[in-house]
């Protein structure tokens, strides 16, 4: 028996369909034989009292969830997502340059420090990569910080407000899909696959609608793993193997046939009728990797 | 990783490259961080700077160094665990440092379940790095958890608050102050988080000290005493000598 602590925020029960998921892990790792508790923030203290701890709250080494991930690191607990996963996934230069490194295929990626953020530097940029180019905050998640400029004022109005809190940021080439491919990938292995979907007349998963504090989403088209392309799952396992043997979300664009990362998300999105559609059995095989 | 650094200061072999945003007076060569992103050397890098915070210049110099496969002090996972006070109070407790009783949370009201009056509160998010409040009563708790936690979003980190917390200076764990069981903290602390430059914060009580915090210095904080200390230890750590 493993007595499993999940770390969430109150947020993660606002979407029932998240909500669902969550009681379904509960009720899978009971179904198992384990003990699982939610915990919150104000329940940090009790780590010590758990075997494992998977977080479902976000992600950063500048949020809680770190000081829960790192907490059970130090404590020898069985964590995902682990301390060094966050560390990379939450910044997303640190991860395009270890694609760089060991020859993952990503997006055509520039990384732009706020010294060389002047007028000469922005015409290269848009000579390179054309109009419009996506411009990414390092601490990107939910399709939060990724804009598009087409113009330098543009430009730099969005890269002012991403300097705030990084001292580099991320302008890749504008590359529009119908959808991503979205591979969630547990322990080296494939664990679900997905297709996230634009909404129509977007050209991103999840869009801020103006003026409003809301987020229309794309819809998520499920496949059985089984029956996802071959090179397309070789790509996910691929970038995942240079970050950790954790739990990640693998987004992946289809471009003439060949497969470029977007980016390797740690704590992916798990939503009852969506990731979990084809594939029933990945809380199980969460759950087992958790009380391995 | 020490006694890699202790062969390599015993080999003689000169691989050392200090990345510094601080002007030193020493006669090492340094290179500015931003020429040494641009660079893909290989040597065993000292980044010196007054800031190491998560996605600052001083955190990817580190991260730079590391990815092309260098040894660096400090290492990017220091550098995110020492500023953030609970996983700074955990590892410092792991390694025999210090410390007082801690508590994260948000709830003003849990920190009174637990703690006596006055405690002192360290922030725990993205962006305020800088100090700590200390709360003599209900209504100050409530107002600085409130701010700390930037509305509830966040978390803080309070301490019970039983002696006066003192701010340190320490460069790579030597400090001006003459307080030998500060001088310990600080030293300490140096060889747990490898954090060459930095602010303690250190709570004295009944002839202990305890770390309570540690956190990026201002550059407008360092004053030519500080520069000569800092030089000097520079200059010792790469086994050169000294130009007073």
């Amino acid at each position: 028996m493993t007595r499993i602590a999940c770390f969430v925020e109150k947020y993660n029960f606002s979407n029932s369909r998240e909500a669902e998921a969550l009681q379904s892990f509960r009720q899978t790792a009971e179904k198992l034989g384990h003990e699982f508790h939610f915990i919150f923030r104000n329940g940090l203290s009790k780590i010590p009292e758990y075997d494992a701890v998977f977080i479902r709250a976000t992600t950063d080494p500048l949020y809680t969830a770190y000081v829960v991930s790192k907490t059970a690191w130090e404590l020898g607990l069985r964590v995902v997502d682990d301390p060094i996963s966050i560390k990379i996934c939450a910044n997303k230069i640190h991860q395009y340059r270890l694609f760089e490194k060991y020859g993952v295929p990503y997006i055509p990626t520039v990384f732009l420090s706020r010294e060389e953020f002047h007028h000469k530097q922005i015409a290269e940029i848009f000579e390179l990569f054309g109009k419009p180019v996506v411009i990414k905050a390092p601490y990107t998640s939910f399709s939060r910080y990724v804009e598009k400029a087409s113009c330098e004022t543009s430009f730099r109005d969005i890269a002012k407000r991403f300097f705030r809190r990084s001292d580099y940021i991320v302008v890749q080439k504008f590359m529009p899909s119908r959808f991503d491919w979205r591979v969630g990938v547990l322990n080296g292995e494939v664990l679900y696959v997905c297709k996230y979907m634009m909404p129509k007349g977007k050209w991103k998963h999840g869009v801020k609608r103006r003026g409003k504090p809301s987020f229309i989403w794309g819809r998520t088209v499920t496949l059985k793993r089984d029956n996802a392309p071959q090179r397309l799952k070789e790509t996910a396992l691929k970038a995942c193997s240079i970050i950790g043997k954790g739990l990640y979300g693998v987004d992946i664009k289809e471009v003439n046939g060949d497969y470029v990362v977007v980016e390797v998300n740690d704590n992916p999105s798990i939503y009852k009728g969506q990731e979990d559609l084809r594939d029933k059995d990945i809380y199980e095989k969460i759950l087992r990797f958790l009380a391995e | 990783m020490l006694k890699c650094f202790s062969d390599f200061l015993l080999s003689g072999v000169s691989c050392l490259l200090v990345v510094s945003n601080i002007n030193l007076k020493t006669n090492v060569p340094t290179t500015e961080p931003s020429t040494f992103l641009k660079s893909s050397v290989r040597d065993f890098i000292l980044n010196i700077n007054n800031d190491y915070r998560y996605m600052r210049t001083g955190y990817y110099v580190s991260l730079h160094a590391e990815i092309l496969g260098n040894d660096v002090i400090p290492t990017t996972e220091n550098a995110v665990d020492a500023y953030r006070p609970p996983i700074l109070l955990t590892r410092a407790a792991k390694n025999g440092i210090p410390i007082a009783p801690f508590m994260v949370t948000d709830s003003a009201k849990q920190i009174m379940a637990e703690f006596a009056f006055p405690v002192a509160l360290f922030p725990v998010n993205p962006f305020s790095f800088n100090g700590f409040q200390t709360a003599k009563n209900r209504t100050a708790l409530y107002k600085a958890v409130k701010s700390l936690s930037m509305n509830y979003r966040y978390v803080v980190c309070a301490q019970p608050l039983k002696g006066e917390i003192s701010s340190i200076k320490s460069f790579f764990g030597e400090c001006a102050l003459e307080d030998p069981r500060v001088k310990a903290v600080a030293r300490k602390v140096y060889e747990v988080f490898q954090i060459p430059v930095c602010k303690l914060y250190v709570q004295r009580l009944n002839g202990e000290a305890r770390l309570c915090g540690l956190q990026p210095l201002k550059m407008e904080e360092l004053q030519p005493s500080d520069i000569d200390l800092l030089s000097k230890m520079v200059s010792r750590f790469s086994g050169k000598g000294w130009s007073d």
